[in-house]
């Protein structure tokens, strides 16, 4: 096996998984417990016990203290779902009916269905406006408004139509209902809290054998949402392919087909990363699908459990040492995946979050603009990822890799860093905006206009900045205006990822402020889709609130954490650091962004190094060295040796109107009369006659020092009564 | 042209002569390398170079240290110029009646010290070339031919026309920059650093022009300027288009002489005659190269430049590659060469490879901001700014200056003499410090001509219909610096 190879002491453990969970997961193997549910709209994982239903809130980190608990009354459990405000637990009980309970003042009700002609499939709480539960059933969909006053449930509408089976995922807000023969053609709705969406029918891909068609199951089908889009997977088992759909508000489009390892496999979602699990092969793919590139990131490689006590210290475990370590089996025949990044065991009772390794798949790329590029979007982490990120650039340098390449690196950088300036400012205002336009819920398509801008600070704090999401928003609002296609991840599925924002930005807001309790200066219904559908895993949104927008790396850090420190190295090699900087200077000007003056002064230093005068004066004078203080001392200085370049210096001076510095200067070139003049019409009062006087006395001339003594005289008016009018008048007098 | 016509005075003389050479008597004909007319009789040539060698040996004796400038007589002008010691350029030109032949002598000053410039960026200085063969064959060949290709240039009709006081706005010797906004001047280094990469390990030094104006160098001052009036000469697309429009009457001129020269001197290359104006011409590729069709050198394969930089202190091939009104002048370092042609073939190729879309996008850029030949016109002003540490200078568009009444141009002639005569007179007291100083005349037509110095930067300007008072003057100059010369003039 893989890990056998490195654990003969090569590698980092970076060599060997690019994907891990993090060892103590929650245990959840409570005695007495009749199985393990999982609520993705809250987050809750649910563990029911006779006449209780036993829940830890995972959401946005999983605890480690005992579960909460809610009483219930006896009987079958198949599935629970908590409300979205949390005051109504929804139980259904068996294939005909669900229960109801208001947790506050234990009142239940049921709605049933007939049992002859149908059964209920499931159920799920929404933040829809018009309704609040739906109520899956084979022959289709109830929309049911809840009044809380009577504790009842009314029908708003019924959808009629056959379902084999469905699929809903919260973060998405969109149910895909399976019908026909092979159970390949699909209804789908998104119910969002910007209204409802019908998408249009379609069908996925089976591949025929000759023997018999095969029927697709809902296991083989899952939903994905990455960079605030809906992706749909579904596995052919035929020919063992993955066939890769988007949601669009008015179209399905197949994105292509991704090769397969196993007759089984699960996806997760990791900061935006889309994870397909090969389950048989026990290895893990990853895709980033923000610029429509559907290669993955990496080589297939097995997923890795962090910090098992028995062997923390070594690089890496076979999956076998793993699995008994911790008293499962990876990738065993009782681990469910959890939307949007979990793993839960239920043979061993254990939840696990799933984590990206950015640091070795950093290191097993030497592509940097695109591993930069790569990091750069990821929202996990943002210190690490900024970390790593100014490494890249300072091994690049340090390597000597073509300018180009550097340049594409510089450009990767700063466009990150411009576009989340762009967008960053205010949140409280900005979550206000996007509050409003949740309430307004008004078209959805405007709506998401002003939100997906809304949330853009989202990604600010909780680092986001992909390229995607940034270019999405100009994308968004043309498409919006424009009102063409590209709907339903744009306009429907932005309300759902907006929701997730608006999670990211009042956890954030919350976590800044008081670690893991929601904000309650939000209103509920906010707090509600808040709390649920966060996709993030907790630990990284908590740091993402701590050191906003983090991720993304100024010109300043850039000077301070990269030229800054491999300038003694590159001094062999001024030329090429040279050039180096002049591709930084030219990504920042594109994107708009100014450097730090000691950059300029860096960059005079190693040209006049190399005696590249002439190249100073030309950059000087195109303003690709800009002006500033700092550099025009730079100057002055380097041009001891090279007097052009030090009246570059003073000229910056006088054009950046520094008026004491440029006389001062003026006069230590003995240049005593001009700098006289220019003292008279800029008032300089700040330089010392006497070192006028001193630079007449020693140019020798009685005439000029005659000048010096009268200006003073008439400039300043109590020059007369100080030692140095005496002293000088007499050396003059001695001079004539 | 017979023996009266140059007698008579018909254009001008230009000679070059070392007077380390023929020193005994009866061998004065050897200090003659170069005489312009080439079909002036010995007797005359020999009494022109007499009459300098006297005047500069006398000279000598009050001022050791400061060349002869000038004779002035009745009805010539003798401008000299000590291009290397003891290796002296003459410039004789007859004075007319009228005004036309009113001159500055710092301007013909500046044509013999370009010529030399440019010649020994071709060939090396003429001492080395004397030294290596002492019978001096090759020095004179390739004067000859040099210069007399440099000479065509000044042409008109039959006669030699040198500048005049027409030109008083105009500054030999310097590069006319083109100012581009930050962000195409970084693109433009992006570039530069793109084509200093060609190579590989060694770093290849470029040149990049716009239309015939200058927007980066990596070589210091004097090469770049040395290439940069070799590029105006002969190479941009102006100067390409005029090459094939006026070959055929300069052949008739300068064949006869040339002929002789390429069989005589072994291994002749192309960087024989690179003043030739017929010689360059635009291929498929992109690159300029010698056109040897026209030039009858026998070889299949053309053969590339090669330079001298006296400043870098190196020897390098030049390859120019044009698109549009880009010129991109590539020097390569000629030690880094092992075979020559297929080295540069190599590097042609890295460029073309890498180069091609930044060069596209930069003269895109370039042409957008470009104002056009009267970009840099400042209406109301008729002026030059000459910054002599940079060798750069920016004056009124051509176009405008004619405008310009012939009085107001002789005055600024005359004022630019003056200037002239006093910066040499304090050069020599005090080298090291500049002196400022300012001169405003009002002459006809209340036309103020005013030069300024300030800090050793020069502003030349006539103003037309101007007002009375010196205020007036000074109040323009002032409102011109601080607007075109970031105050650089500004009264302090």
């Amino acid at each position: 096996m893989l890990g056998n190879q490195v654990q003969g002491g090569l590698g980092t453990p970076g060599a060997l998984s690019h994907a891990y969970v993090q060892h103590p997961p929650l245990r959840c193997d409570i005695p007495d417990i009749r199985g393990l549910f999982y609520d993705d709209a809250n987050k809750f994982l649910i563990a029911p016990t006779a006449d209780r239903i036993l829940y830890w809130k995972i959401a946005p980190s999983i605890p480690s203290g005992p579960p909460n608990s809610d009483p219930v009354n006896e009987g079958p459990v198949l599935s629970v779902r908590y409300s979205l405000d949390h005051k109504v637990i929804g139980i259904q009980r068996s294939r005909h009916e669900i229960e109801f309970r208001n947790r506050e003042t234990g009142v239940t009700c049921s709605k049933k269905c007939r049992a002859d002609s149908e059964t209920i499939l499931g159920f799920f709480w929404t933040d829809c406006p018009t309704c609040d539960v739906i109520l899956v059933k084979t022959s289709g969909l109830d929309l049911l408004a809840y009044e809380p006053q009577s504790h009842a449930f009314r029908l708003v509408e019924s959808k009629k139509f056959n379902v084999s089976w469905y699929l809903y995922t919260h973060e998405s807000r969109l149910i895909l209902l399976a019908s026909g023969m092979q159970c390949t053609m699909f209804t789908g709705y998104q119910f969002s809290a910007g209204g409802i969406v019908k998408i249009p029918r379609f069908e996925m891909m089976m591949s025929k054998t000759e023997a018999n068609k095969p029927i697709l199951a809902a296991d083989d089908v899952h939903i994905v949402t990455v960079y605030g889009r809906i992706y749909c997977l579904q596995l052919d088992r035929v020919s063992t392919s993955l066939n890769l759909y988007r949601f669009y508000r008015d179209a399905v489009v197949q994105q292509c087909t991704l090769p397969t390892y196993s007759s089984r496999i699960a996806v997760s979602a990791v900061d935006n990363i889309i994870m397909v699990h090969q389950i048989d092969a026990k290895v893990v793919i990853l895709y980033d699908v923000s610029l429509d590139s559907y290669a993955p990131v990496s080589a297939p490689l097995p997923l890795l459990v962090r910090g098992l006590p028995s062997n923390n210290r070594q690089a890496s475990q076979t999956a076998d040492s793993q699995s008994s370590a911790y008293g499962g089996t990876i990738y065993g025949d009782g681990w469910n995946f959890l939307i949007p990044d979990l793993i839960c065991d239920a043979e061993n009772g254990l939840l696990w979050r799933l984590h990206l390794d950015l640091e070795a798949i950093a290191a097993s790329s030497s592509d940097a603009p695109s591993i930069l590029e790569f990091l750069q979007r990821r929202k996990s982490d943002p210190s690490m990822v900024k970390t790593i990120c100014l490494a890249i650039v300072r091994t690049i340098i340090l390597e000597r890799r073509p300018v180009t390449t550097v340049a594409k690196a510089m450009d990767v950088v700063l466009d990150s860093y411009s576009r989340l300036m762009k967008m960053g400012g205010g949140l409280p205002g900005v979550r206000q905006i996007h509050e409003q336009s949740q309430r307004l819920g008004g078209q959805p398509v405007e709506g998401s206009h002003v939100i997906s801008q809304g949330t853009s600070p989202g990604p600010t704090v909780s680092p986001s900045v992909n390229p995607d999401q940034a270019g999405g928003v100009a994308n968004r609002s043309a498409q919006a205006n424009s009102g063409v296609d590209d709907g339903i991840d744009r306009a429907t599925l932005n309300t759902s990822s907006d929701s997730d924002e608006i999670t990211n930005v009042s956890g954030v807001t919350s976590q800044g402020k008081s670690g893991h309790q929601t904000s309650d200066a939000i209103n509920k219904r906010q707090q509600v889709v808040g709390e649920d559908s966060r996709p993030l895993s907790s630990g990284t949104s908590m740091q993402h609130g701590q050191h906003a927008g983090s991720v993304a790396i100024s010109p300043i850090e850039m000077f301070q954490s990269v030229f800054a420190l491999v300038e003694d190295e590159m001094m062999g090699d001024p030329a090429y650091l040279t050039a180096v900087i002049m591709e930084f200077l030219r990504s920042a000007s594109k994107a708009g962004l100014k450097a730090p003056p000691n950059l300029y002064v860096m960059m005079a230093t190693l040209l006049a190094r190399s005696n590249r005068y002439a190249e100073i004066t030309l950059f000087v004078s195109n303003k690709i060295l800009e002006p500033s203080k700092e550099l025009a001392m730079q100057l002055m200085e380097l041009g001891q040796q090279h007097p052009p370049t030090r009246k570059l210096g003073l000229d910056m001076l006088r054009e950046r109107s520094l008026h004491h510095d440029y006389v001062a200067a003026l006069l230590q070139d003995g240049y005593y009369l001009e700098a006289l003049r220019y003292a008279r019409k800029y008032k300089v009062i700040t330089v010392q006659p006497a070192l006028f006087l001193e630079k007449a006395v020693a140019s020798n001339s009685a005439q000029n020092l005659a000048t010096v003594l009268s200006f003073f005289c008439e400039f300043t008016p109590s020059f007369k009564t100080t030692s140095d009018f005496g002293r000088y008048r007499h050396i003059l007098s001695e001079m004539v | 042209m017979g023996f009266s016509a140059a007698a008579a005075g018909d254009g001008a003389q230009l000679c070059v002569f070392d007077l380390r050479r023929g020193q005994q008597e009866g061998q004065e004909l050897d200090k003659i390398l170069f005489f312009h007319p080439a079909d002036c009789p010995i007797l005359l040539q020999l009494s022109v170079i007499g009459l300098c060698e006297g005047i500069v040996t006398f000279t000598r004796i009050f001022s050791p240290e400061e060349d002869c400038e000038v004779i002035e007589s009745e009805k010539r002008s003798q401008v000299f110029y000590q291009a290397e010691p003891d290796i002296w350029m003459v410039l004789v030109v007859e004075k007319t009646k009228d005004n036309e032949s009113t001159w500055r002598c710092g301007a013909l000053q500046g044509i013999l010290k370009e010529a030399h410039s440019l010649f020994t960026m071709f060939h090396g200085p003429i001492r080395t070339l004397l030294d290596r063969q002492p019978s001096a064959e090759l020095a004179r060949g390739h004067l000859r031919t040099f210069l007399t290709d440099y000479l065509s240039d000044f042409h008109v009709g039959k006669k030699l026309q040198f500048p005049t006081y027409r030109d008083s706005l105009k500054e030999r010797g310097t590069i006319q920059m083109l100012t581009v906004p930050r962000e195409v001047a970084l693109e433009v280094q992006s570039l530069t650093t793109v084509l200093g990469s060609c190579l590989g390990n060694v770093t290849c030094q470029s040149l990049i022009l716009f239309e015939d104006l200058l927007v980066s160098t990596t070589l210091p001052p004097d090469d770049t300027l040395n290439l940069y009036t070799y590029a105006v000469l002969r190479l941009t697309p102006r100067a390409l288009s005029s090459n094939a429009s006026s070959w055929s009457y300069l052949r008739k001129g300068t064949s006869v002489n040339a002929g002789p020269t390429s069989s005589s001197s072994n291994g002749t290359t192309a960087g024989e005659r690179p003043l030739l104006r017929e010689k360059f011409s635009k291929g498929k590729d992109g690159f300029v190269a010698p056109d040897f069709a026209a030039t009858e050198v026998c070889g299949a394969v053309p053969l590339t430049p090669i330079l001298w930089f006296q400043q870098a202190e190196e020897r390098m091939y030049l390859c120019i590659y044009q698109h549009k009104s880009l010129t991109i002048l590539l020097l390569i370092p000629a030690s880094s060469l092992i075979n020559r042609e297929e080295g540069i073939a190599h590097v042609k190729k890295q460029m073309l490879e890498n180069a091609s879309q930044k060069i596209v996008t930069v003269e895109q850029k370039l042409t957008r901001g470009w104002g056009g030949e009267n970009a840099y016109h400042v209406s109301g002003y008729r002026y030059l700014l000459v910054d002599p540490d940079r060798r750069v200078s920016r004056a009124s568009p051509p176009g405008k200056v004619t405008t310009l009444a012939k009085d107001s141009l002789l005055a600024l002639n005359r004022l630019r003499q003056e200037v002239d005569l006093e910066k040499s007179r304090y050069r020599r007291s005090d080298p090291c410090h500049d002196k400022d100083f300012e001169v405003c005349i009002r002459t006809k037509n209340n036309t103020w001509v005013i030069a300024k110095i300030t800090r050793g930067r020069e502003l030349y300007m006539a103003l037309e219909k101007g007002g009375e008072t010196l205020l007036y003057a000074s109040t323009a100059v002032e409102k011109f610096s601080n607007r075109y010369c970031e105050g650089a003039f500004s009264t302090d």
